[in-house]
């Protein structure tokens, strides 16, 4: 059975129709994704959901991968970061590397394509090499970028202005920019191994391996060990939840290839959680999205306490769950997360403490929140909604003038 | 007119509508600001934000008919203001100016009695959007009242969002929305018409918009063949 046949039952006919109609009027296309790393973190994720569903749909669409030294990603890394706003000390000779790396990797990429959408700044300067290469380029930002580094969106917009179009995740990561910008948000794949139903014997399958008990109720975070994350803020929130209601912390995180700075934080929140029985903390290899999946359906309360956040996957796939989430009021979880209605938003560790307690003891409300959740993620989150942006658009960019197009 | 059971003159054809927004880096962070911007978009970002925003993304309670609206309530905690936007219905004006200048009457009056302006907290301002539109003509066409009923049933939210929302602005002159305007055209019924086209928008979702039309055309419909069987 294809994806697409797989996909009706949960998203509507309806939806895949308009899928098969828009691609048939695009015709036959070649598209090529480009990112960083084939494994780890919500871009990798998509693109290996979504390439699938292109070509069942007739566009013939392939994903590049560029390769850089340890060098290479500390400097994307801390460029990711100043981008985020934090204040970097990325020096011209690290600048210099990372064209070079870029400038590398064009003489080894196919981007023979009508269309190609690069993923992020580590790969942007590709189309200083290869322009000619490709009809439209469009840079895909899933990061916030609502107050970057001046000195570093500076560097970077000097090759971002070059594209014919950008897209991002949430309104206020627009910039000046000399193209049309677009908006569209990320999604989640209902029958990924993250995100497919289990069996309650699957789930407890999962959790015995881990060791993971289900004495008291679960309070999750899942999420990479990045300072963005906030993960030290959540034990903190944890600490003051215990003092009056019993419960358990698990803080899962994958690793991801392109992050160096991961250890180092993995090692501050061990230390953080240092003589507390009931926080567990799981450092996951990247690959292990069926434990993730469990432990999302064994948790009571899914936490995303994020003080910076491009859009907050994390965030779709609790809620595609049907769990109560509480998550940072930062980028894309303030519009997933309709306060009282499909979740919680806080603003601090005192905030997101007040709000498990509330959940705990109000599980009837935990249940009505997490049902609304799920209908608003089917809606708007999954990825036949991204497929249906991405055909939109590419319809769009040949007519860049065009407010509205009558086919 | 010709029976409901009769082919229509002109079969309702369908359309598909897709959109993506486009933030046009426009941000207001007070109620000025706000009011200072109103006054300087383009009438298609007054579009989107007055009902356009609902086919981006739809709130799974409709608590404010319009952004502008939900921002005063949530972003800038001005309840008073947000009741004012929510009374404002854009259908109701002749063209873009009367309706952005409706937006700004509303805003002065406010801000005129009110002694000082706050600032919302960072990641809460207003971003002004507009959006590019695709649309396309579908396979899906009804020839007959029980063909266009059964249709409603089936097609995309998004056709219901051009047919009976977004059609609002374009027959504005006439008060009707495409569904009602094929009705009146093909068959008459001016019950059906009218209730058609009183649906309050403002309340519904779109999934609720579609399951009240197909209510209102199948009651109407056993109606109007109970009647012929009893003649």
């Amino acid at each position: 059975m294809d994806k697409l046949s797989e996909l009706e039952p949960i998203v509507g006919q309806d939806v895949i129709y308009q899928l098969r109609g828009l691609a048939e009027r695009l015709g036959r296309q070649r598209l090529v994704h480009v990112n960083s790393t084939r494994m780890g973190g919500g871009v990798a994720e998509i693109l290996q959901q979504i390439i699938p569903i292109w070509n069942e749909l007739g566009v013939e669409a392939r994903w590049e991968v560029i390769e850089g030294d340890q060098s290479f990603f500390e400097v994307t890394k801390a460029m990711h970061n100043a981008l985020q706003g934090l204040k970097s000390s990325i020096s011209p000779t690290m600048l210099k590397h990372y064209e070079e790396v870029n400038h590398t990797n064009a003489a080894r990429l196919d981007l023979n394509a009508d269309f190609v959408v690069v993923n992020d700044p580590q790969p942007a300067f590709l189309i200083q090499h290869m322009r000619p290469r490709a009809r439209r380029w469009i840079w895909r930002c899933h990061i916030d970028v609502s107050r970057p580094d001046r000195r570093i969106w500076r560097f970077l917009r000097t090759v971002v202005s070059t594209y014919d179009a950008s897209i991002f995740s949430m309104p206020n990561f627009a910039q000046n920019l000399p193209h049309p910008q677009y908006l569209i948000y990320p999604s989640i794949d209902p029958l990924s191994e993250k995100n497919r139903e289990l069996s309650p014997e699957e789930i407890q399958s999962v959790l015995d391996r881990l060791g993971v008990e289900r004495d008291k109720p679960i309070v999750l975070q899942v999420s990479r060990f990045d300072s963005f994350k906030d993960p030290l803020g959540v034990i903190q929130a944890f600490r003051m939840v215990r003092r009056h209601t019993p419960c358990k912390l698990v803080l899962a995180g994958g690793e991801a290839t392109d992050d160096p700075e991961g250890p180092r934080i993995f090692a501050e929140v061990q230390e953080a959680a240092q003589g507390e029985p009931d926080i567990q903390i799981l450092l996951l290899p990247s690959e292990s999205h069926h434990e993730i999946n469990a432990l999302q359906r064994a948790a009571d309360i899914i936490v995303q306490k994020s003080t910076r956040e491009g859009f907050g996957l994390t965030v779709t796939e609790a809620m595609w769950k049907g769990k109560p989430v509480i998550g940072g009021a930062a980028g894309g979880i303030v519009l997933q997360l309709r306060d009282y209605y499909t979740g919680f938003l806080v603003h601090s560790p005192e905030g997101c403490a007040y709000r498990i307690r509330y959940l705990l003891h109000h599980p009837e409300m935990a249940h009505r929140m997490g049902i609304v959740a799920k209908e608003f993620v089917l809606r708007h989150f999954l990825i036949t909604r991204n497929v249906r942006d991405y055909l939109t658009l590419m319809l769009l960019c040949d007519n860049p003038e065009s407010q509205t197009i009558e086919l | 007119m010709v029976a409901i059971d009769e082919p229509a003159a002109n079969p309702f054809s369908f359309a598909e509508c897709f959109i993506v927004p486009k933030p046009t880096g426009k941000t207001a962070a007070n109620l000025r600001e706000l009011l200072q911007t109103l006054r300087e978009v383009n009438e298609r970002v007054l579009y989107y934000h007055l009902w356009q925003f609902r086919m981006a993304i739809a709130s799974p309670a409709v608590e404010y008919p319009n952004d502008f609206a939900i921002w005063a309530a949530t972003a800038a905690q001005e309840s008073r203001l947000a009741e004012k936007f929510s009374a404002i219905d854009p259908f109701g004006y002749e063209n873009w100016e009367e309706v952005r200048e409706a937006l700004i009457d509303v805003m002065e009056e406010y801000l005129w009695d009110l002694p000082y302006i706050t600032w919302v907290r960072p990641g809460y301002e207003f971003y002004f959007c507009e959006a590019a539109t695709v649309v396309l003509r579908s396979r899906v066409t009804a020839q007959t009242l029980p063909e266009f009923c059964a249709a409603i049933g089936k097609v995309g939210l998004d056709s219901i969002y051009y047919h009976s929302i977004d059609a609002r602005w374009r027959l504005r002159s006439i008060h009707l929305d495409d569904f009602s305007n094929w009705i009146k055209v093909s068959y008459g019924l001016p019950e059906l018409v009218a209730a058609i086209q009183g649906i309050d928008i403002s309340f519904y979702t779109l999934d609720e918009i579609r399951t009240t039309i197909v209510d209102l055309c199948t009651k109407h419909l056993d109606h109007l063949h109970g009647q012929a069987q009893r003649t």
